[in-house]
């Protein structure tokens, strides 16, 4: 498929260059790249993809609640090719740390502040790795962003109840 | 003049552009921005958690509430993402609507915003005239959807409704007009002196710091980077269109002004050609409910950069995970880095130059490095600030900036 030009070469460079690194790669589409890696080789394989695809972009950093483990999405745009690439890695929910990348791409400094606050990830290195999104009296410890932050549904209901009544 | 003398033309307090809640704290030495720090969420709604608890035809109309402004951006940013994931297509008519309701959308709001950006430099005049012009493509966005804002336009699998042969004949006027005035608002902007001296080398934000910092849309653009989602990753009908990415290389609030202005025409340009070669069929594909277990990412280039959203699905009618990122969240960093060094009194336009959409300088802290005083101003009485301190000092600022 000579579509998928850009995107397989891509694959296949970091594969070469990293190879023990990655330990899945998906092409979905044109211009949709998943590599998979092992928490803490997240930083080289970015750096990689920022030196050698012109991957300066982290578009942002999605971070998913798989139950045991939370799930990171560094969603990267390597200029050379045009692919939107998505770095996957996971963290243990019982102890969520990972080194930071905003060494490597600066702009990626609020994003790893927003899933510190929404899921409790730690990115070790940070500059500032304060609250940025909730209220300064939020309780420490609790992140509405896993699946245990259940929202309360029922309360809305009730009030709209005695409307009627 | 006294001060309860002055003429003030109220925006806000509830303007959907520049009066949400947003807090900075600016270091200063004097005029001078040393630092600055920002604290956002005090707007945040928890949609994405909610989005959790929605079926997918509910999410539709819970995205497109993220933002008033560029509400089709994300609506249709949505249905384009969830269609990838439930393996769905849209019909080619329902692509071209929906992208041309982008267009539309993409005018009226740069229009929005250089109107507010002529407006915090105190030219109340010209911001007059732009919205009243603007209020062509509202008339435009009405006809067709039946909304000025919130168009829910887009549906899971295409659009809502479709547009009849005088609806394209009453746009194509109005687009003939807006050009007109458009092109004007160019040439002003470009040679009006009161302008210039407000944006020619203020608020500068150079090429690697857009790089290094992740800038994207028209702040990234005017920063000489050459980054547009439409010509990068093209979605909807942009691939069969012809237009150009706007670059000014200045990388200051003049350029930022520009890159606007220029990208107006390049939509009407768009809608246009859009207008004119709609492909016939029907506007939108049946969508089953359910999304099988997967994932997405979508982008769009809307108004002010690139919005991504990525879905996590589960196979029930519900998402496992919504993922937003608006294109304010990435231009917060870059914003920051214009600030610095500047004046005080260049603080709500350097400010509105990203055309914020989370944003409001309603509670800024001050606080001088030399005496540790610290105090709050409105953004009301930083503007009235900034107008005074310039009619003082205009030209000697001028002429620092201009080196003659």
């Amino acid at each position: 498929m000579s579509e998928l030009k850009a995107e397989q070469e891509l694959v296949e460079d970091v594969k070469k260059q990293l190879g023990d690194k990655i330990v899945d790669t998906k092409i979905q589409r044109a211009k949709r790249v998943y590599i998979r890696v092992k928490a803490g080789d997240h930083r080289d394989v970015i750096k990689y993809l920022k030196e050698k695809w012109d991957a300066y972009h982290v578009s942002t950093i999605t971070g998913v609640d798989l139950g045991e483990n939370i799930e990171l999405l560094y969603h990267l745009f390597a200029y050379r090719g045009n692919v939107t690439v998505t770095v996957r890695t996971e963290v243990p929910k019982s102890d969520p740390k990972i080194q930071t990348i905003v060494d490597i791409i600066p702009g990626a400094t609020l994003y790893e502040r927003e899933v510190h606050d929404l899921l409790g990830v730690v990115f070790e290195g940070h500059p500032e790795l304060e609250r940025l999104i909730l209220p300064d009296d939020w309780p420490e410890g609790v992140y509405p962003l896993r699946k245990e932050y259940k929202l309360e549904v029922e309360e809305v209901e009730e009030v709209k109840e005695e409307g009627e009544a | 003049m006294s001060e309860e003398r002055m003429f003030r033309i109220p925006v806000g307090p509830q303007h959907p552009a520049l009066k949400e809640p947003i807090n900075f704290t600016f270091i200063v030495d004097g005029e001078r921005v040393v630092d600055v720090k920002p604290r956002i969420g005090y707007n945040h709604r928890g949609i994405e958690k909610l989005m959790e608890s929605k079926t997918y035809i509910q999410g539709l109309y819970l995205i497109e509430r993220i933002c008033g402004i560029c509400s089709a951006a994300h609506q249709g940013c949505y249905a384009q993402n969830i269609e990838e994931a439930a393996g769905i297509e849209a019909p080619p008519r329902g692509v071209y609507l929906r992208t041309l309701i982008w267009e539309l959308e993409r005018i009226h709001s740069h229009l929005l915003w250089v109107g507010v950006a002529y407006h915090e430099i105190g030219f109340d005049t010209l911001f007059m005239y732009v919205w009243r012009d603007r209020e062509r493509v509202m008339d435009i966005l009405e006809m067709i959807s039946g909304n000025r804002v919130n168009y829910a336009m887009n549906t899971i699998g295409g659009v809502r409704r479709d547009v009849t042969p005088e609806i394209v004949d009453n746009a194509l006027k109005a687009l003939d007009y807006l050009e007109e005035r458009t092109k004007y608002y160019k040439k002003v902007t470009e040679e009006d002196d009161s302008i210039l001296a407000r944006t020619v080398n203020v608020g500068i934000l150079k090429t690697e710091d857009a790089k290094r910092l992740c800038a994207v849309g028209p702040t990234a653009r005017a920063s000489g980077l050459k980054v547009d989602v439409r010509r990068d990753d093209p979605y909807g009908a942009y691939d069969e269109l012809d237009f150009d990415v706007v670059v000014y290389d200045t990388c200051d609030l003049t350029a930022r002004v520009l890159v606007r202005i220029d990208e107006v025409l390049e939509s009407i340009k768009m809608c246009r050609q859009i207008l004119q070669n709609l492909p016939s069929g029907p506007v939108r594909v049946k969508f089953k409910r359910k999304v099988p277990e997967g994932e997405s990412i979508s982008k769009v280039e809307a108004p002010r950069g690139e919005d991504l959203h990525y879905v996590k699905a589960n196979g029930t009618e519900k998402p496992e995970r919504y993922k937003v990122r608006a294109p304010t969240l990435a231009n917060i960093p870059s914003v920051c880095e214009m600030l610095k060094g500047g004046y005080i009194a260049d603080i709500p336009i350097v400010f509105a130059g990203i055309d914020p959409c989370i944003a409001c300088t309603d509670r800024m802290l001050f606080i001088d490095v030399n005496t540790e005083r610290k105090w709050m101003w409105t953004e009301e009485e930083l503007r009235m600030y900034a107008r005074k301190w310039y009619k003082k000092h205009l030209k000697e600022v001028v002429r620092e900036r201009w080196k003659c």
